[in-house]
């Protein structure tokens, strides 16, 4: 210990500083690409970094990180994601390697691959939910729809 | 050897005292050299070329950012070293590439820490800073792959080396930090909505990271790169990779 190689988590005492010093350290590959209210974006939308949808996307999205779209914000494409947070409507496949968080003013409609779902009470989805984990679970037909539920809470309903 | 390439206002009174400081610094640490006075119709390139067959093999530009621009969109091609010695109020370029305005920029040229930064290519020219095209219906193209559009005007403005700064409202200053040597150039995309009966409102910027875009106009439109106005119908944008070698300061942002 006494010969350590110096780093900054030797000079840093609590758990707090060293977390401020991840915040604080640029990270040149944190590329954001933004989609701003009020633009339509056509085509093949690819990013290799985080992208956050405010306004419309038609065709299709790819990223390997973060995806994020806001309340209003409207995409009419497949999806193919690292995570994503969705708050407005998405029509389209969606597949999203690691987790998926869907808020109370999120639409779907369209099939859904995921890892870990999280589903807010309002939310409202309209697809086939896939989560890898389930050995033989594949049940022809299994068509679900959420709609929101007396009181807040939503409900599973196979067709 | 070293050439420095001043700007015209540098001659100015208020800036006497700075120069003489900066100069006395580069004599000091022995890497005083030519100084040639540059005017705003004077092409940079030819003048360098000359130096490089002179023997020259570090250019220094002195003055602010429209200097910087000026003599880089030109001479961004030229075979030798760049130095920058900030002087004046317009200074943003510097903060990117670490120099301290003023006398301690010389300071940072003598330690020669030397990078390869990307500069813009636009229709057969480079642009360093930032190139702006003003409010007016367009389409945008990106990477061939997709493309923006809004119901409206929009504005767009490519930075490179030149933070993009803009105000949501009167109060408001939000402030972005550009990468050079990120390996893309970012364009930040501004819808404009009409606001009642008269006049425009600014949305939110998009912003987008690119390698090649394409602008389309339906009408001529203005376009601004490196202070040089033009008017367009369609323009190419790419990305030239490490064409500009330069002194850099230790503080740089990338």
């Amino acid at each position: 210990m006494l010969f350590q190689k110096p780093s900054p988590k030797i000079a840093l005492e609590t758990e707090e500083q060293i977390e401020y010093l991840a915040e604080i350290t640029p990270q040149p590959d944190e590329v954001e690409t933004i989609v701003g209210p009020s633009v339509n974006v056509e085509g093949d939308f690819a990013s290799e970094g985080n992208i956050v949808v405010k306004g419309t996307v038609t065709g299709s999205v790819r990223t390997s990180r973060f995806l994020l779209v806001e309340p209003g914000a409207k995409i009419v494409a497949n999806v193919r994601a690292g995570s994503a947070k969705i708050s407005g409507d998405v029509k389209g496949n969606m597949k999203i390697r690691e987790s998926l968080e869907l808020t109370s003013t999120a639409k779907i409609l369209g099939d859904v691959e995921v890892k870990v779902l999280s589903i807010e009470p309002g939310a409202l989805v309209m697809g086939k939910i896939a989560m890898p984990g389930i050995e033989g679970g594949e049940v022809k037909g299994s068509r679900r729809t959420y709609k929101r539920g007396e009181g807040g809470e939503e409900s599973a309903r196979a067709e | 050897m070293y050439v420095y390439l001043y700007d015209n206002f540098v001659k100015n009174k208020k800036f006497a005292s700075v120069v003489r400081a900066i100069e006395v610094r580069l004599t000091d640490y022995g890497i005083a050299g030519k100084i040639l006075h540059l005017n705003n119709y004077l092409d940079a390139k030819p003048i360098i070329d000359d130096e490089i067959k002179r023997g020259a093999k570090t250019v220094v530009i002195v003055g602010d950012d429209k200097t910087f621009g000026h003599v880089l969109s030109r001479a961004a091609t030229c075979e030798c070293v760049f130095g920058f010695l900030p002087i004046g109020f317009d200074n943003t370029i510097s903060e990117v590439l670490g120099i301290p305005v003023g006398e301690e920029s010389a300071d940072a040229l003598a330690r020669r820490r030397k990078e390869f930064l990307d500069v813009g290519w636009v229709n057969n020219r480079y642009f360093v800073s930032q190139l702006h095209v003003h409010p007016s219906k367009i389409e945008v193209i990106y990477d061939e792959r997709f493309k923006a559009s809004a119901n409206d005007r929009m504005e767009v403005v490519v930075c490179n080396f030149k933070p993009f700064y803009w105000k949501k409202d009167r109060k408001d200053k939000e402030h972005q930090v550009v990468h050079p040597q990120d390996g893309k150039l970012e364009a930040f995309l501004r819808p404009l909505t009409k606001k009642r009966w008269w006049g425009y409102k600014y949305e939110d910027p998009s912003i987008f990271p690119f390698e090649e875009m394409e602008i389309i106009g339906e009408k001529p439109f203005t376009m601004e790169a490196d202070g040089k106005m033009s008017k367009e119908v369609r323009v190419k944008i790419k990305l030239a990779r490490q064409k500009v070698e330069m002194i850099v300061g230790r503080d740089r942002k990338f």
